[in-house]
């Protein structure tokens, strides 16, 4: 295959992994939201709206907003791949170092032909991989949940999210102690002087991320991160 | 039959195992599509293998923590919701987090696992926790291929520099906004501390941070680079035993 044919055959590979990956995701994406419903129908139930609506908002404020920087700066580094890497998840902590790390393997570069491939061999791999560990690790988990409702393991799940945001507090703030300052002092003290504030705490997040995001941005332009 | 029961039903995990079946047939069509392609393109036949096998190695282990990110939430969720949302877009720091704001907003005050769950709210959770992930897909399905073609096209030389240079300003956002989200929690829990005198969620939080710290620092100390791979599911088991020993005094 002369330079020619190789450029005329990624061209029309590339183009029917966007017709695979638009197809495949829209339906993906219906299954999935449409996935909870299903299940409050086989519980005799649906969302309520009146508390979904405003979950939603909060929720979207934080990751709609980190969804466009991920596309923005990742799909350029992914190519076609982006379509299995998006829709498997676990993006920047597992599907781009993976994809890397078979980039570096086989010596391909940022852009080129042989990178998407490489890239989709690999996130496709790595997701293949991911999904068979869950579902072989979850035929072992259903006879053990008895023993995950015990009573006395109860105050272990009823402490995942500070469990979760302890271990997250140090990977980010010590990333960047510059940047953690600000919000955190703020923060803080915005709970412990208006203590009514505690039954608002996903509300607050919109602030926390503001006041996060105003920081860095000032101190990118400054040149202090 | 009690809601955790039905939670773990055959049906539930039927729903979950059709979305998850769904996105491995999409994964399988574009693994072989691309090994094909690869062939087809004259490249070497060891590099894609060695692609594969390095990819598969290299998640067996950061798959064992998502494993535990589903067991930690197991228990306040059922099974078949946190296989389904880790098997698919989700990650452990946003599954958790979601679950949170949507419990608080469905009626859980104090979040996630404070108090009964009810089939409504699990409903809610779980559409909250798919709606509120799910733009990066709606942008792949709408502008990944305009988006690809205008960044790629252009001058040839900017293939390589675009996305390094969005980078720098992208990872400090990135980080600004998770580092404004903990800062919210952390805060929470100093302001639980001051005003109800209830000291556990601060004390789980700085047990999780603590065990982070002694897995960053055993992973750098030694280079012990799999080590990174349990760091957050591990940190935060280690925070919910914590948990278990700490009421028990």
């Amino acid at each position: 295959m002369n330079e020619t044919e190789k450029r005329s055959f990624y061209e029309s590979y590339s183009n029917s992994c966007h017709w695979i990956g638009r197809i495949g995701l829209a339906v993906g994406i219906v299954m999935m939201l449409g996935a909870p419903l299903v299940m409050g129908l086989a519980l005799g139930t649906g969302p309520d709206w009146g508390s979904a609506i405003p979950a939603l908002l909060q929720v979207a404020a934080v990751y709609w907003v980190s969804s466009i920087a991920e596309f923005l700066v990742y799909a350029p580094l992914l190519g076609t791949a982006s379509y299995v890497a998006f829709i498997t998840g676990n993006l920047v902590n597992l599907k781009l170092p993976c994809a890397v790390n078979a980039r570096e393997i086989c010596g391909t570069r940022v852009g080129t032909p042989e990178n998407d491939i490489v890239s989709t061999l690999s996130v496709a791999t790595s997701s293949l991989v991911t999904v068979t560990v869950l579902a072989v690790g979850v035929l072992c988990l259903v006879p053990l949940t008895p023993v995950l409702q015990a009573p006395a393991l109860q105050p272990a799940f009823n402490n995942v999210i500070p469990a979760l945001f302890g271990a997250l507090a140090y990977k980010y703030f010590f990333k960047s102690l510059r940047l953690t300052a600000v919000p955190l002092v703020v923060m803080c003290l915005l709970f412990v002087l208006v203590p009514a504030l505690l039954s608002q705490v996903s509300i607050l997040i919109l602030l926390g991320g503001g006041i996060a995001l105003a920081v860095g941005y000032f101190l990118y332009r400054k040149d202090k991160l | 039959m009690e809601l955790m029961e039905r939670l773990n039903s055959v049906p539930m995990f039927l729903i979950a195992g059709a979305v998850i079946v769904m996105v491995m047939v999409l994964c399988v069509i574009f693994m072989v599509k691309s090994y094909r392609a690869g062939i087809a393109m004259g490249m070497e036949k060891e590099k894609l293998r060695n692609a594969i096998t390095s990819s598969a190695t290299f998640t067996l282990l950061p798959s064992v923590s998502i494993l535990l990110g589903v067991i930690a939430l197991a228990g306040s969720l059922g099974i078949p919701l946190p296989w389904m949302r880790l098997s698919v877009v989700g990650a452990l720091h946003y599954e958790g987090n979601v679950a949170d704001i949507a419990a608080r907003a469905a009626g859980m005050p104090g979040g996630l696992g404070t108090a009964e769950l009810t089939a409504s709210t699990f409903v809610t959770i779980g559409f909250v926790m798919a709606a509120g992930i799910i733009l990066g897909c709606v942008l792949c399905v709408l502008f990944l291929k305009p988006y690809l073609n205008r960044v790629r096209r252009p001058k040839k030389a900017s293939a390589e520099t675009q996305p390094s240079q969005k980078q720098g300003l992208g990872d400090v956002l990135f980080t600004a906004m998770f580092v404004g989200l903990v800062s919210t929690y952390i805060g929470s829990y100093v302001g639980t501390l001051t005003s109800t005198g209830d000291w556990m969620p601060l004390a789980v939080a700085f047990v999780a941070g603590l065990s982070m710290a002694v897995f960053e620092y055993v992973s750098r100390k030694r280079n012990i680079t799999w080590l990174d791979n349990f760091s957050m599911a591990g940190s935060m088991l280690i925070g919910m035993a914590a948990a278990i020993g700490l009421g028990a005094l």
